[in-house]
């Protein structure tokens, strides 16, 4: 309760926890309150905002309402932005803590192929993912993921490495434990705080790069996203800029909300931690 | 046939460069439900004799062999099987649980690892292990930090029997108690033994403690046997430097009669 208390006490934190209340309600609402198809037709094209009141934002180059366009992108940059740093905390975690746990050839193999993938900046490796198997939501999660699980990998190792030297891991070998119950169920919940500490930057970066695959044309096709959106706009920059500003600052909101709530929850953690 | 036979175990660590001996040359026997005491000053390599007899760490030389046969060729399923019959207590019993776990999860740990109890007969069984040690019932369900430190230690107790083991390795197991809680640990350990023949290899660097539960020591100076007997003769008339130094350096020796 206190550390709910203290949460609130943090201005950051709460303006960033409105942000992505706001973002929430608009990808759970999307359909409700734009039902049918967002890239359809449904006004005259290029009409500017503010203009007619059942199309707040105006419509692009097509004729396609914006502010329906909007929600359903809200949807898109949530779902892989969650998505993708689920999955590479997960993976990290897992890699990280058999490396540290195991040790040597194990952990050797492994930090080698995190050094590989560390060597590609993580947006190439994902550009070069979804240009070879094609885009759809799954491929663009997963290229995210892959191009940021060894942070997370990194970190949990070190921890697993200070975790098993402790006696309570002694004491599960004596017991005669499996190693594999050891590393999951022993070690790895106390390994995970400093791992998931990262998460909203990891979710932030996330949700850039789906924007930016969006961007160049690499996000999935049957899918509004704020990337597409801005890409779309870029060609009537001059006449209706708009239609990439309404899409950037949403993307601008959205990673601001996600790193202020963020550092708040762990902010508010790591004082409890301090005072117990 | 003893119990347990330790011969030439030698163990090296590297510091700075030049291997250093933590245990050189050990050689012992435990029998069946009797208290062989290792006591020595800091550092003399008790606690690696400990994990070297617990396959925690592996010997340079030696032979370990337990109950009849060379326990250092066990390996996987054959040494996790074998590891029901040989526990251990640690010093801090905080250190020595998951911070994330209840007494009851301690306890089944064990019990579901050797398959000793179906799940629905385990909390019944976790009962009656609390009960063996002296504690409420109660205590299943709360968490490891929450009780007291003799509390905690008593559950260690509980958590190195639930497998029916003949032997248990204490690790300065009462060092951390208060004067008082110590007497009733000591008083618990030594009606166990009397009841179930468990053997305990009892290390501590209290010889007040050692001559009142241990039927036999073994005195300790970096990594060598210095001495070794009958507990009371040993510690009443010592004859090495070690033995001397740790008797005068004993305040009063006979605080404990459990
Ligand atoms: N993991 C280790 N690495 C290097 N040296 C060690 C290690 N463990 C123990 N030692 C050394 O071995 C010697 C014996 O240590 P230990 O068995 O812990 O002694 P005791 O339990 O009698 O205090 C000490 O000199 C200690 O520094
Ligand atoms: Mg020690």
């Amino acid at each position: 309760m206190s550390r709910l208390r203290r949460f609130l006490h943090t201005p950051e934190a709460v303006a960033g926890a409105i942000l992505l209340a706001v973002l929430f309600a608009m990808a759970l609402s999307a359909s409700l309150l734009f039902p049918g198809d967002p890239q359809a037709i449904a006004g005259p094209a290029l009409l500017p905002p503010f203009q007619d009141w059942s199309l707040p934002l105006g419509t692009d180059r097509l004729g396609r309402d914006v502010l329906a366009e909007l929600f359903h992108g809200a949807r898109t940059s949530l779902a892989v932005g969650l998505a993708a740093a689920a999955a590479a905390l997960v993976i990290g975690a897992v890699v990280g803590t058999l490396a540290g746990f195991a040790g040597g050839l194990v952990d050797e193999v492994l930090m080698r192929i995190a050094d590989a993938f560390q060597t590609v900046p993580g947006f190439l490796l994902a550009l070069a993912f979804v240009s070879v198997v094609g885009p759809s939501l799954g491929v663009v999660v997963a290229a995210i993921a892959l191009g940021t699980w060894t942070g997370p990998a990194r970190i949990a190792r070190a921890e697993v490495l200070s975790i098993r030297e402790r006696d309570y891991v002694a004491g599960a070998r004596v017991i005669g434990m499996h190693p594999l119950e050891i590393a999951f169920r022993e070690v790895l919940p106390n390994a995970l705080p400093p791992v998931l500490a990262m998460s909203s930057v990891i979710v932030a970066a996330a949700i850039l790069t789906e924007a930016a695959l969006s961007f160049l044309g690499l996000g999935d096709p049957n899918r509004v996203t704020w990337g597409g959106m801005i890409a779309e706009g870029r060609t009537v920059l001059r006449t209706a800029p708009f239609l990439s500003i309404v899409p950037g600052i949403a993307l601008v909101l959205t990673v601001l909300g996600v790193y202020l709530a963020g550092e708040g929850i762990v902010e508010t953690t790591a004082v409890r931690r301090g005072l117990s | 046939m003893s119990l347990l036979a330790v011969s030439n175990l030698t163990k090296n660590y590297r510091r700075t460069g030049k291997p250093v001996a933590a245990v050189d040359d050990v050689s012992f026997t435990i029998e069946p439900g009797e208290t062989l005491a290792l006591a020595g000053p800091s550092g003399s390599g008790k606690s690696t004799i400990a994990r070297l007899v617990l396959r925690l760490i592996e010997p340079d030389a030696g032979r370990i062999e337990f109950e009849g046969s060379d326990f250092l060729a066990l390996r996987g399923v054959a040494l996790r099987a074998r590891r029901a019959r040989l526990q251990m207590v640690f010093q801090d019993p905080l250190a020595a649980f998951n911070p994330r776990a209840t007494v009851a999860r301690v306890l089944d740990d064990p019990l579901r690892v050797h398959g000793i109890a179906p799940r629905t007969e385990r909390p019944r069984r976790i009962a009656a292990l609390l009960e063996r040690v002296g504690l409420a019932v109660d205590l299943a369900p709360r968490a490891i930090h929450e009780i007291s430190g003799g509390q905690r230690q008593r559950v260690a107790i509980a958590r190195a029997i639930a497998t029916k083991p003949s032997l248990i390795v204490l690790d300065e197991a009462v060092s951390a108690l208060d004067v008082s809680v110590r007497g009733q640990i000591l008083d618990l350990l030594l009606d166990l033994q009397r009841r179930e023949r468990i053997a305990f290899l009892f290390i501590s660097h209290d010889l007040g403690v050692v001559r009142a539960v241990a039927h036999r020591v073994i005195l300790l100076d970096a990594g060598r046997i210095a001495e070794s007997g009958d507990a009371r003769t040993v510690i009443d008339l010592p004859q090495s430097a070690v033995g001397k130094a740790l008797v005068a350096a004993a305040p009063r020796l006979n605080r404990y009669r459990p």
